[in-house]
């Protein structure tokens, strides 16, 4: 049982590297927020095979079911900033958010 | 009815839409302000003796059938819902006035309850998965009161706050979802079981870590500052003050703390990273805060450098240095969200937050410069204010347990402390008057009436620092101590 | 576990890779909604039939009304173009990655040890209501954060304002 869990703890860290890349290197403010996605469904993949590793996955289930309605408010936000910040500069590079400095 | 603090806000949050839809300003102030109060007041008087029996579990039915509702009260989580309560009435007083021009006060205050509930929450919880779940109510309203005025810069603040916290939050999720997959539990109790009857060295370790990145960029340790000095600032003001006083405590601070004592039980070497980053934190933002021009970026660094004290406290796991980390953690609440709340009584009279535009404020705004004073010499650790005490403690503590090399960092950052917030002082309310702020008016009244309060309980918790640390700072500190060495 | 569950996993890695390099913003989404769906059916043949339909239904359907309606919204003149350099050395990053990720997972097999879990039982209603009711409670925390959210963020400038 816990090689088939490791299987999926693999592609699961696959989807959440490909997520911090984008986050580390893309300029336009939608991908970044795909990357944010993409990290998620890399952490709902690992929660519902843990539970399925465990023999739970009914409550793993609902766990997901949670996971996913806090994502879509996460997700409402952030477009909702997205569409906000945009408004501003008229652009969707996240280079021209040079008003802060480090 | 301990379960009034996540109850309470929600329900009141959920009907402040439509009340402001009747009374635009009256009656959002007077509803969050109501319970704002109430919270407080009860966790200063009746709550305590819940706790009499030792920590208490409640469990909730519906028609007689159990529901799968738990919380749990001890002394630790106590003392953080004080602490919450505390600064959320000051805080909403604030606003009353603070927030009149933004508009949509309603709105405003819901997002306020919402983020108070979430905190509350996360403090009750006895679930893994639970603390995940607050520590989003709370991250959610925070991204939309960071960017509540709409300007670009708070936009972009909001934005950058809100990227690196979902990947906090993930990392914490993947952490949980580990540790689930090693005990096949998920309360706190059922985990620290499972992890005492295995042996599980390196899967342990690396739930460890991601808790210690997914916590650290909560609380904006070091290695993960990055969006704290723009999310802050950039922030309505008391809005930064609730930031920098509580949610990073409670969501960074707490959490880590809870899991790393009461799941993990702290070894020598966790003990060691937590110590190493606090005493890290502590000194390389006091640096970076003597740089800056803007008073709240200032502040926002001292937030940093101070919560790296409550780190180094918490993490030489003595019965003294838990009691030192929990008290600054306490007296830094309370001294920030003053301070953060006096540099918004500065900009809006003057329009800038610029140290080098202001200067002989104290003529026109006596009531700000003083209590900003009184806050700045706390968190500086000046005697008789309560962050003297703290860092006393701290600092005696690492002696105690024979690191001296951390004391004396310890002691050195906190001149460097006093020296910055000195340069703000002499910049910002002494010397001379700049002509431009002649007409300069004071606060409005509920704005300087919840400094005062503010600046009063500085001055108190110095004072009776030995009877404020036997009734509250104890308790909690002993919760604390019996998590160490499982 | 079937090798097609190995294709649709693998599927589902690359549909997000996909995703995150596309550079027409509206086939981003759309790889996002395939890769969803993957994921979907991947939970179907874990035998979670309701997290499936949720995945379907929510993430692969309503995130991605929303994503599109966004690009919709803030649609301006310039794209935005990512450096050729992040988009030539994600293959490096990604061939690694995956190398270093095999290797900890290979390293894992042989030292994880778990506790076995209590089996469990009855319905997923039970346990979705008895046993994480406070959960529920949770949800409605976090949608009614969004909600207020969203409504600080779109409301209309005040007269006094």
């Amino acid at each position: 049982m816990n090689s088939h869990w490791l299987v999926y703890l693999f592609f699961a860290a696959g989807l959440v590297g490909i997520g911090l890349y984008a986050l580390l290197t893309m300029r336009n403010l939608i991908k970044l927020f795909i990357g944010i996605e993409v990290i998620g469904k890399g952490v709902s993949l690992i929660l519902l095979s843990t539970g399925f590793a465990k023999g739970h996955i009914l409550l793993a289930q609902s766990l997901v079911v949670t996971y996913i309605v806090i994502e879509v408010c996460l997700v409402a936000t952030a477009l909702a900033l997205i569409i906000n910040v945009t408004r501003h500069t008229k652009s969707l590079d996240v280079r021209k958010l040079t008003q802060l400095k480090g | 009815m301990i379960f009034l603090y996540i109850g309470l806000p929600l329900i009141v949050a959920a009907v402040l839409p439509l009340v402001g839809k009747v009374s635009k300003k009256v009656l959002p102030d007077v509803l969050a302000n109501g319970v704002f109060l109430f919270l407080f007041a009860y966790a200063v008087t009746g709550a305590r003796g819940l706790l009499a029996g030792g920590a208490l579990h409640q469990t909730f039915a519906w028609f007689g059938e159990p529901l799968g509702i738990q919380i749990a009260v001890d002394g630790f989580s106590l003392f953080m819902l004080t602490v919450v309560a505390l600064v959320s009435a000051c805080v909403g007083l604030y606003s009353i006035s603070y927030m009149e021009h933004y508009g949509a006060k309603a709105n405003y205050y819901a997002l306020l309850l919402m983020m108070v509930a979430g905190m509350n929450g996360l403090l009750l919880v006895t679930d893994l998965f639970q603390i995940y779940i607050f520590l989003e109510v709370a991250a959610v309203a925070s991204y939309a009161l960071v960017a509540f005025g709409r300007e670009q810069a708070e936009l972009e603040a909001a934005f950058k706050y809100l990227m690196l916290s979902v990947v906090a939050s993930a990392a914490v999720m993947i952490a949980i979802a580990l540790l689930y997959g090693l005990t096949g539990s998920l309360s706190f109790t059922g985990v620290a079981e499972g992890l005492r009857q295995l042996d599980a060295k390196a899967a342990g370790a690396i739930a460890s870590a991601l808790f210690l990145m997914g916590f650290g960029l909560k609380a904006a340790l070091v290695p993960f500052h990055a969006w704290l000095p723009d999310a802050h600032p950039s922030a309505p003001a008391p809005i930064s003050a609730i930031l920098s006083g509580l949610l990073i405590k409670v969501s960074g601070v707490y959490a880590m703390t809870r899991i790393f004592f009461h799941v993990f039980g702290l070894t020598p070497a966790l003990s060691d990273v937590l110590m190493w980053t606090g005493t890290v934190s502590i000194v390389v933002a006091a640096l970076l805060a003597l740089k800056q021009r803007d008073m709240k970026r200032m502040l926002a660094y001292s937030s940093i450098s101070q919560v790296g004290y409550v780190v180094l406290g918490i993490g030489i796991g003595t019965p003294l240095g838990i009691a030192g980390g929990l008290f600054h953690l306490l007296n830094h609440a309370v001294a920030k969200s003053l301070l953060f709340l006096t540099s918004g009584s500065v900009q809006q009279a003057t329009g800038t937050r610029n140290l080098d535009e202001m200067g002989g404020l104290a003529k026109r705004m006596p009531v700000t410069s003083t209590t900003s004073l009184i806050g700045s010499l706390s968190i500086a650790g000046v005697p008789p204010l309560g962050g003297f005490w703290s860092k006393l403690l701290i600092i005696m503590a690492l002696v105690q347990s024979h690191r001296p090399v951390l004391a004396v960092i310890a002691v050195l950052a906190s001149v460097l402390t006093l020296w910055y917030y000195l340069i703000m002082q002499r910049q910002a309310f002494f010397g001379k008057l700049n002509e431009r702020w002649a007409a300069v008016k004071e606060a409005p009244f509920w704005m300087a009436a919840s400094t005062i309060v503010l600046a009063v309980l500085c001055l108190v918790l110095g004072l009776l620092f030995s009877s404020v640390v036997s009734t509250w700072i104890q308790p909690a500190a002993d919760v604390l101590a019996q998590g160490m060495g499982m | 576990m079937a090798t097609l569950d190995i294709v649709l996993l693998s599927g589902l890695v690359l549909a997000s890779a996909f995703a995150v390099l596309a550079k027409d913003l509206i086939k981003a989404a759309v790889a996002l909604a395939v890769s969803s769906l993957l994921l979907g059916i991947v939970f179907f043949r874990m035998n979670a039939p309701f997290a499936g339909v949720f995945e379907i239904s929510v993430v692969a359907g309503l995130i991605t009304v929303l994503f599109i309606l966004t690009i919709a919204l803030t649609r301006t003149e310039g794209e935005v173009r990512e450096s050729k350099t992040v988009l030539r050395v994600f293959p490096v990053f990604f061939v690694l990655f995956i190398a270093i990720d095999a290797l900890v997972m290979k390293g894992l097999t042989a030292k994880i040890a778990t506790l076995p879990a209590a089996a469990e039982s009855g319905t997923f209603g039970d346990v979705l209501w008895k046993q994480r009711t406070f959960d529920l409670i949770g949800q409605l925390a976090v949608i009614l954060s969004g909600v207020f959210a969203v409504l600080a963020l779109f409301r209309k400038r005040d007269k006094d304002e």
